[in-house]
């Protein structure tokens, strides 16, 4: 059971990992072979949820699916091996035994391994994950996977509190999961769960190495790692995690588009996708779609109109397949919304009137987002703004386009949220308590990229000496011969 | 070996490494923490509770359900919102059901009685007692006497 679970998360990462390959550009970024492992991972764990949900309206959830994927998977990898691509890759690895990542890479590897061991620990003591776990994203995969023909039971109106209409990006992942082990072991979700966390930790670290340094990117990832609620929440089980995962994929892929300077609509049409992704995880995903795509087109003026219209059009053609999947969803399966079908013209406008409610949820922003990460230090803004303030900014990386606009959406997308609690919630305090870290948590990987991809690296700021000539020159060689 | 230049940077450095350092330490004290049995959390314990219930049950399809303790009950210092726990367990009951799906009436030919371990109940009227699984789990099934 465990190889074949080790074999469904191995095939969802190889087809996302061939696929990339398949579409990264001749030209694209110097040492980013590490990159394109770790969003494939994660992207690849998407697109084969949106195969197994076409697998699902054909056939059902049937045993034949694990052998059809392996089938496609090796498709692709003989069209790779016929094409013979030259990629622009590498790894850059000199760079990670060098200044200050030679002492920061055993740091981060320690760290890896504590929060790693604490993962399991704390999955083993809640395998069912918590609430909105167990009442929704699982229960609807049992619902799925044991269900048989009768699988459509599981987006039934009669179950109107695990909210059907919810995109199932997850519990196909956990179907999947089980299709390949045989039966419907507590292992899928987890396995699920620490996929994508990993995934969001490798995909911040090895995107800002390529970009940045390498030990920018460790540094990010420590803070990562160390944050408690991403941990902890990635043992939940809950959607959260994986849409942290295609929130940071999009802001990564906008970054690698900027720098390609659009000389290839590739990371703009991977934006999309990964954005799409979003879309299938949860409902947020379309808010933050909306709030990536106002981002672009505000800071449109920067990039150019032209530029701002080749980056929209490769977007949109990006989030044409997910969009397809979301739409068929929720035109073929999905009920109603429940929070939004309950919602009164009149009740909502009163709530928007009340100035008391724009206060709770201001001060719980203000406390929640002062306090976020607290693990015995008050918070991670703290450690974090006494390093900007150290280092202080790379002014050519804050004034580049894709970080504005990555801006304006992660200020947007709080916003949304914010009139979202001001207009919907009837108990308003006990759901600030319960969901605003959760969307909070969903930002952050993406709030951590963009804030030390602006931030100067240790090596800009001078704090190392430089290698010495014979260092300098084993790097370049051992880079020379891994790339 | 990296020598730092400036206080600037070595505070720059220590802030981070300080926060992960303080979150290590405590993953580290966490996962000594390894449960010592697995399948002793509350939802686990739940779902085996319904194991005998699930054999006598079809294995898809729509049944009814009544829970325990009263929704529309007095809160009181063991149950601070019966409601909640009411809910709750429903929720557990269809969880561990499931693909059965659980409705809370009794229109259906057969329905599932989550109740108190040990107290008296009586069936629904127009249904009979069609199982007993202890621990205050009933199936009542329509018609029967």
């Amino acid at each position: 059971m465990i190889v074949a679970l080790a074999l469904s998360a191995a095939v969802s990462a190889a087809l996302g990992t061939l696929a990339l390959l398949r579409v990264w550009p001749a030209a694209g970024v110097p040492a980013s072979r590490p990159l394109v492992g770790a969003l494939g991972a994660g992207l690849g764990a998407g697109l084969s949820s949106l195969l197994l949900f076409a697998w699902l309206l054909l056939f059902g959830p049937t045993r034949a699916f694990p052998p059809a994927e392996v089938a496609l998977l090796g498709l692709l990898a003989f069209a790779m091996y016929r094409s013979r691509r030259r990629l622009g890759l590498g790894t850059k690895q000199g760079e990670w035994l060098a200044g200050p990542a030679r002492l920061l890479t055993p740091i981060f590897a320690l760290a890896l391994v504590a929060a790693a061991a604490a993962f399991v620990a704390m999955l083993r003591q809640e395998p069912h994950g918590e609430w909105d776990a167990w009442m929704n994203w699982n229960m609807r995969a049992r619902m799925i996977f044991l269900g048989g023909p009768t699988w459509r039971t599981a987006f039934a109106p009669e179950l109107p509190w695990s909210h059907p209409d919810y995109p199932v990006l997850v519990p196909s992942l956990v179907v999947r999961a089980w299709l390949y082990a045989g039966h419907a072991t507590l292992l899928g979700p987890g396995l699920v769960a620490a996929t994508f966390a990993l995934a969001a930790v490798a995909v911040l670290v090895t995107a800002l190495a390529a970009l940045r340094a390498p030990s920018q990117g460790l540094l990010a990832g420590m803070v990562l790692l160390a944050t408690p609620f991403f941990i902890q929440h990635a043992t939940s089980l809950y959607a959260d995690v994986p849409l942290a995962f295609f929130f940071l994929a999009t802001v990564v892929c906008l970054a690698l588009d900027d720098r390609a300077g659009g000389a290839t609509p590739r990371f703009a049409m991977l934006a999309g996708f990964s954005a799409g992704l979003a879309m299938w995880t949860k409902n947020e995903g379309l808010l933050f779609t909306a709030c990536v795509l106002a981002g672009i087109v505000a800071s449109g003026r920067r990039a150019g109109w032209l530029e701002t219209r080749r980056r929209l059009t490769h977007i949109g053609a990006g989030l044409l397949l997910p969009s397809l999947v979301v739409v068929t969803f929720k035109l073929t399966l999905a009920p109603p919304n429940d929070l939004l079908s309950t919602l009164g013209v009149e009740r909502t406008l009163g709530r928007l009137a009340d100035l008391a409610r724009y206060g709770t949820v201001a001060r719980a922003y203000a406390m929640h987002l002062v306090t976020f990460g607290a693990n015995g230090l008050p918070g991670a803004v703290w450690p974090l703004a006494v390093f900007a303030g150290a280092l202080g900014w790379n002014p050519v990386e804050r004034q580049r386009p894709w970080a504005q606009a990555v801006a304006i959406a992660l200020g947007l997308l709080l916003a949304g949220h914010f009139m979202v609690f001001v207009s919907m919630a009837d108990e308003l305090v006990r759901l600030l308590a319960s969901s605003l870290d959760r969307l909070i948590l969903q930002l952050w990987p993406s709030a951590l990229f963009l804030g030390f991809m602006a931030t100067r690296t240790l090596e800009e700021a001078g704090a190392t000496e430089p290698l010495t000539p014979f260092a300098a020159r084993s790097a370049a060689l051992h880079q020379e011969r891994t790339q | 070996m990296i020598r730092l230049r400036s206080l600037r940077h070595c505070v720059a450095l220590i802030a981070i490494l300080l926060y992960a350092g303080f979150s290590t330490a405590r993953w580290a004290r966490r996962a000594l923490h390894w449960p010592a049995h697995a399948g002793t959390d509350e939802v686990s314990v739940y779902e085996r509770r319904f194991d005998r219930l699930r054999q006598a049950l079809p294995p898809t399809g729509v049944v009814g359900y009544l829970g325990y303790p009263d929704p529309a009950g007095r809160p009181s210092d063991t149950v601070p919102s019966p409601a909640l726990l009411h809910f709750r367990r429903y929720l557990l009951a269809q969880y561990a059901l499931a693909p059965l799906l659980l409705v809370e009436d009794t229109t259906r030919a057969l329905v599932v009685g989550n109740f108190e371990p040990g107290a008296e109940r009586v069936p629904p009227a127009g249904f009979g007692t069609a199982g007993e699984f202890g621990d205050g789990l009933l199936l009542f099934q329509r018609g029967r006497p």
